[in-house]
């Protein structure tokens, strides 16, 4: 097991620095010139000029390329090109936000999507099972940013039960919740969708399986052939999606955050966009990559305890 | 199985009650600390604070000389001061700020000499570095000083050719080589770009990276935190030199979705927003109960330049035969029409600054080109373009440039012109537009008065990539620099108004650019809420936030 999580983490290494030169090359090729997007288009032509030589865009790329690289060596992300501010001070502030988001949508996910998608397995065919499919399907097709205002109207304007807008303060942990729930529950609902189906088609395939049939046949009840056979069976499929969920909810967080208007990290890469931060976009951009690289890793770790012939 | 599903509604519902349960009151304001006697005995009371939404994604800078952004604009209006301001609210009026009055220039040795009084008592906001400290002339002149300095200020290029000095703590000398008119003299000391008075001990003791999210002036409001892509939120200046401020506190929000703003305004968790640029708009949100909707100066203005340095456009027949294909309400219906975006006849909005050409003023002069297309086809003919021709330009992918460029697109076509539009992002427009590549510039902007306006766009120093000092003279015109320098050296101001109207007029015979329109501030709010002020036109670009603002839930 030792071995084949060392593995792992060794092949994250290229992926990572892969990862790295993508993002400063990427960033350069997004069009727009950052001291300009700064001064607005009143300033004079000398202050540009000024502050470009500040930013250091005046380097040679490949200067450029190696400060990036030192500096990220050494744990420095550097400071933001506009605020001037420590960008690991800027990602300290805001990460809590989508850290608790990501993780909170997750457990909506897993908590509503895996039982529902046992459920419906256990009654295919029945009202409850096409109401399910109809759901889960509704549930992928619905753009994230679409849902979130749905949700929004409905429970913060209509029926006004939590706050529309921002993240709460994060000492006071009711001002923290309230302004969790309807982001939470919209990228949450979005996940149970996806979950439900594969839990589901998993589910159906195992319990069509021999070996469930003997467990009948050998007079288990209901819930322990369910759960202690088919589920533990159905498990890595439905593992796999969660941890593609999780990433990908890091990504649907840029939405979601810009509707509600919570701060995070995706807020501050549309920002750091709008604003052609380069240092931030590219810190954040590479906050992302080591999220995804990261859940990819647990992932593969969750296999090797839930399928111990995967290390093999 | 149902157990397992009865159990994590369970826990869902639990966390949604948690939730649901009110958020502690906020922590009072520091200033309630120190409130008269009376009002610690009267019953505690919530903070009043407002909360305002802006469409802009985060910071840029608390930095006055380099706000450039709306957003950076309105938090360095609540927290700085200047030798005169713009009365709050009328952008047309100058009054002293933290001069005691508007001085007279003087001209000694040939050159022209400001001497301004200072308030006593105006102190500086104390920070963690710096103690309160009274506002004196060193500070006024050094911070003048930075504003005059590339590296310190995006604004310098105003203040070439002037001299600052201290008379003694509260006198303040300002001596220009050339004399200039007040109307022109007083925006670069007023509350507009390099005009603010930054505290030179607190400058001085973060630096100039950490003065951008840790600022100090003397305004109304001062700072007290930054969340980053969150909010920025400012607490009243006990010790402000008007009175104390009714709002304890501003809570300054980012907000760049308009959908997620105007539903925090309705559901009541915003107090005003920064609204729609469209008429639909500002009719949809009046009809909701107890939210009004503000339109109000300064009018950005749209204008269409014409490089007359390229052909066809060299030609002024043709320039002329695409005004006469033009027509005003097609780009106004774009936008809704008014009172978001209004009609406008010169380069220099009338209604907001002296030296512009009002409707009347130009349709008298016959230079108004009604739309007549029979009268284009007929002037692209004599031209030598009977079929027309086709252009190549880019535009910015925002609404108000993309629209604009779309519907001369539609327009130019009925007499054969095929103009092809490429979209990029803003800031590459820009880049794009400075270095020529445009035959046809629709240029949106707002400059503070005539001269600014002239110069920059029209003066022969400013032409794009081949001027002196390149700047935004996209159609290369050099036809009324003697106007515009006579002009800026005029002391009287009905001339100087004269010189820049017959300037304009010029440009209008000569067809080098067609104002299209200007349009206006929206802003939406809870009818609780007072400005404390009538909004007629604003340089800051948001309702204005000072002492006299007031929620009255």
């Amino acid at each position: 097991m030792a071995r084949y999580i060392a593995s792992r983490l060794l092949l994250a290494v290229p992926t990572v620095l892969a990862v790295l030169t993508l993002v400063f090359f990427v960033v350069r090729v997004i069009p727009g010139d950052p001291a300009t997007a700064a001064l607005g288009d009143y300033a004079s032509q000398e202050a540009v000029e000024a502050l470009r030589e500040r930013m250091g865009l005046n380097d040679p790329l490949y200067v450029q390329y190696f400060r990036f690289l030192s500096d990220l060596v050494r744990g420095d992300l550097g400071k933001s090109m506009i605020t001037g501010k420590e960008i690991s001070e800027l990602v300290r502030q805001v990460l809590p936000y989508t850290l608790e988001l990501t993780i909170t949508s997750i457990f909506i996910g897993a908590i509503l999507g895996v039982p529902i998608g046992i459920y419906t397995a256990r009654h295919v065919n029945t009202s409850i099972d096409y109401a399910g499919r109809v759901g889960s399907l509704a549930g992928l097709s619905v753009p994230a940013f679409y849902l979130g205002i749905l949700i929004m109207l409905l429970f913060a304007y209509k029926i006004q039960l939590f706050p529309a807008v921002g993240g709460g303060d994060l000492k006071d942990l009711r001002s923290n919740l309230s302004h969790l729930v309807l982001p939470a529950l919209t990228l949450g609902l979005i996940m149970t969708a996806s979950v439900t189906r594969l839990t589901r088609s998993a589910m159906l395939n195992v319990l069509k399986d021999d070996y469930v049939r003997t467990a009948r046949a050998k007079g288990l009840s209901e819930q322990v052939v369910v759960f202690r056979h088919a589920l533990r069976a159905a498990l890595v499929p439905i593992v796999s999606i969660i941890g593609i969920w999780a990433a990908s909810l890091v990504a649907d967080s840029v939405l979601t955050e810009t509707v509600f208007a919570r701060p995070g990290l995706g807020k501050m890469l549309v920002s750091a966009i709008l604003q052609r931060d380069y240092t931030l976009l590219q810190s954040v951009m590479v906050i992302y990559a080591l999220f995804v690289v990261g859940i990819n890793l647990v992932t593969d770790i969750i296999y090797s305890f839930v399928d111990p012939r995967i290390t093999h | 199985m149902k157990r397992f599903l009865l159990l994590s509604i369970t826990a869902l519902l639990l966390l949604v009650l948690a939730a649901c349960a009110a958020p502690a009151p906020s922590a009072p304001a520091p200033g309630a600390e120190e409130a008269p006697a009376a009002a610690e005995e009267a019953a505690p009371s919530e903070p009043m604070v407002l909360r305002y939404a802006d469409k802009a994604a985060d910071l840029g800078t608390m930095d006055p000389h380099f706000a450039a952004a709306t957003n950076d604009r309105n938090l360095a209006d609540m927290m700085f001061n200047a030798l005169v301001r713009y009365k709050p609210g009328d952008g047309s009026t100058f009054e002293p700020d933290l001069a005691v009055s508007l001085p007279e220039p003087e001209v000694v040795d040939g050159k022209q000499v400001w001497t301004f009084e200072l308030r006593k008592g105006v102190m500086c906001h104390p920070t963690a570095d710096t103690p309160a400290y009274e506002l004196t002339s060193d500070d006024v002149v050094w911070s003048l000083q930075k504003s005059a300095n590339p590296d310190t200020s995006a604004y310098a290029g105003e203040y070439n050719g002037m001299t600052v000095e201290a008379l003694d703590d509260y006198t303040v000398k300002i001596t220009l080589d050339q004399p200039i008119s007040p109307i022109l003299f007083f925006p670069k000391v007023a509350d507009y770009a390099g005009g603010f008075i930054v505290c030179r001990k607190h400058y001085e003791a973060v630096g100039a990276e950490g003065f951008k999210t840790s600022p100090a002036g003397t305004g109304p409001f001062m700072f007290e935190s930054y969340s980053p892509q969150d909010k920025v939120v400012l607490v009243a200046n006990d010790a402000y030199f008007r009175g104390r401020p009714k709002l304890d506190k501003v809570e300054y929000r980012y907000m760049p979705e308009l959908n997620s703003r105007e539903l925090g305004l309705k559901s009541g968790d915003l107090d005003a927003i920064n609204g729609q640029n469209e008429s639909d708009w500002v009719a949809r949100m009046d009809q909701e109960e107890g939210i009004s909707v503000d339109v109000y100066g300064v009018g950005e203005v749209a204008t269409i330049h014409f490089n007359t340095s390229v052909k066809p456009l060299d030609d002024v027949r043709v320039r002329k035969a695409i005004a006469y294909a033009l027509d005003r309400d097609e780009f106004l219906a774009l936008f809704g029409g008014p009172p978001v975006a209004e009609k406008v006849y010169s380069v220099v909005p009338a209604k907001f600054l002296p030296g512009g050409l009002t409707k009347e003023e130009v349709e008298a002069l016959g230079l108004d080109y009604a739309r007549d297309l029979e009268k284009a086809k007929a002037l692209l003919a004599e031209a030598g373009y009977p079929d027309g021709f086709s252009l190549e330009v880019v535009s910015s992918e925002r609404e108000s440039y993309l629209k604009p460029y779309t519907s001369m697109q539609a327009q130019l076509a009925q007499i054969g012109i095929d103009l092809k539009i490429t979209t990029v992002d803003h800031s590459s427009m820009h880049k794009l537009i400075r270095q020529d590549v445009n035959p046809i510039v629709v240029y949106v902007a707002w400059r503070p008065n005539a001269d600014v306006y002239l110069t920059r766009f029209y003066h022969s120093d400013s032409i794009v990539v081949t001027g002196a000092k390149p700047d935004t003279n996209f159609s290369h015109y050099t036809g009324i620099d003697d106007l515009i320098e006579a002009a800026r050296v005029e002391q009287d101001p009905d001339k100087q108004v004269e010189m820049w109207k017959e300037a304009q007029i010029k440009l209008l015979e000569e067809m080098i650019s067609y104002p299209i329109l200007y349009m206006n501030q929206v802003t939406a709010r809870h009818d609780y809420v007072d400005y404390g002020h009538e909004l007629k036109s604003v340089l800051a670009l948001y309702p204005q936030f000072d002492e006299t603002t007031t929620l009255s839930k």
